[in-house]
């Protein structure tokens, strides 16, 4: 016997309004946990950013290292070579000027150049024309001065000049 | 749509009370459990990162000033950096002095180190010259030399007839090679 007009439908375990609700916070929950895994992500990139950027920066502070002691060895060599260099220039006109010195009537016959004394041997046609020409200059070199002449058959004089610096710098003028 | 569902014309006020406190709960349990504490430490490793990579671009930038210096040193003394480099050979040296001697012999005295990282020979030249002017002329070449030569005294000049000998010290200079 039937008691209604309309056939009876199986009911929905959830309502519309229900389902609803059930997918909307469905979504919700998805979109934040897609959204925390995103900051996860990225947050281990930083983790591994911050390794590299490291890494790097050590690389970098041992090249500076180097580099700093490349730097001083160039220049420690530049200034060892600006002495020498120096040294060799003053040297030469140290001798320019002392063959520039001695005149046209004497002869030298040896010079000894050390780092504190000039010994000069050599010919003069008189003791005056060395006293004159050649111990003048010398003088006025180096603080002490001292000059022994031999006769010589021929008239002239035979001469020995020995000539020091008292002090550290020695003959570099 | 389900024509016979009438959930949406007539909403249960119980059940929308429901709705709406899961709601709240679970945004809010994924807003303080999960998302605010990660987004804490994601704002701390952003920071420590910053601070990193500006470290790291000062140091670069130290670098590169560094680099910058030391190929312009490196420009600048090309000459005394071979020179350095160029072992000292006696064949080669008495090749250079013969260009201003007649003749030249060299005889080594002494080897030491010197200021660290050089090593200094000590060598006798004995030579024989026609005029002062080949003595000048080979110590202005030797600023040119292919090594770091320096003449020194003592040096000793003797005339002859017709030409000069002349016996003086050289000092050679060498990179130190456990350096």
């Amino acid at each position: 016997m039937r008691l209604s007009f309309i056939a009876p439908r199986p009911k929905p375990f959830l309502s519309l309004f229900s389902k609803m609700w059930v997918i909307f916070i469905a979504l919700m929950s998805l979109f934040m946990i897609i959204f925390n895994f995103y900051i996860v992500i990225e947050m281990s990139s930083f983790k591994s950013g911050v390794v590299d950027l490291t890494k790097e920066r050590e690389m970098l502070e041992l090249k500076i290292d180097e580099d700093d002691a490349t730097i001083g060895l160039i220049l420690r060599q530049k200034a060892l070579s600006e002495e020498i260099f120096s040294n060799n220039t003053l040297l030469k006109e140290s001798m320019k000027n002392l063959f520039d010195l001695v005149p046209d009537q004497i002869t030298l016959k040896k010079v000894q150049m050390e780092r504190n004394s000039l010994i000069l041997y050599g010919i003069s046609p008189t003791q005056d024309t060395f006293n004159f020409l050649l111990a003048a200059p010398l003088k006025s070199i180096f603080h002490t001065s001292n000059t022994n002449f031999y006769l010589t058959k021929e008239g002239w004089y035979n001469f020995v000049s020995i000539n020091k610096i008292i002090g550290e710098d020695g003959l570099r003028e | 749509m389900n024509s016979f569902d009438r959930s949406l014309d007539k909403i249960d006020m119980m059940k929308l009370l429901i709705f709406l406190m899961v709601f709240i709960i679970v945004t809010f349990a994924f807003v303080f459990l999960l998302i605010i504490p990660n987004v804490k430490d994601h704002r701390i490793l952003q920071a420590e990162y910053k601070r990193v990579l500006v470290h790291k671009t000062r140091v670069e930038n130290l670098f590169f000033e560094r680099e910058t210096e030391l190929s312009k040193l490196k420009a600048e003394n090309v000459h005394v950096i071979s020179a350095f480099k160029h072992p000292f050979m006696q064949e080669e040296f008495m090749r250079y002095a013969g260009k201003f001697f007649t003749h030249v012999s060299l005889t080594e005295i002494t080897k030491s180190e010197y200021k660290k990282e050089f090593v200094e020979y000590e060598l006798n030249a004995t030579s024989t010259l026609k005029t002062p002017t080949n003595f000048y002329s080979f110590l202005e070449g030797l600023n040119r030399y292919s090594s770091i030569v320096q003449a020194d005294f003592p040096i000793y000049l003797e005339s002859d007839k017709e030409s000069i000998s002349a016996t003086f010290k050289i000092k050679v200079y060498d990179l130190n090679a456990t350096h």
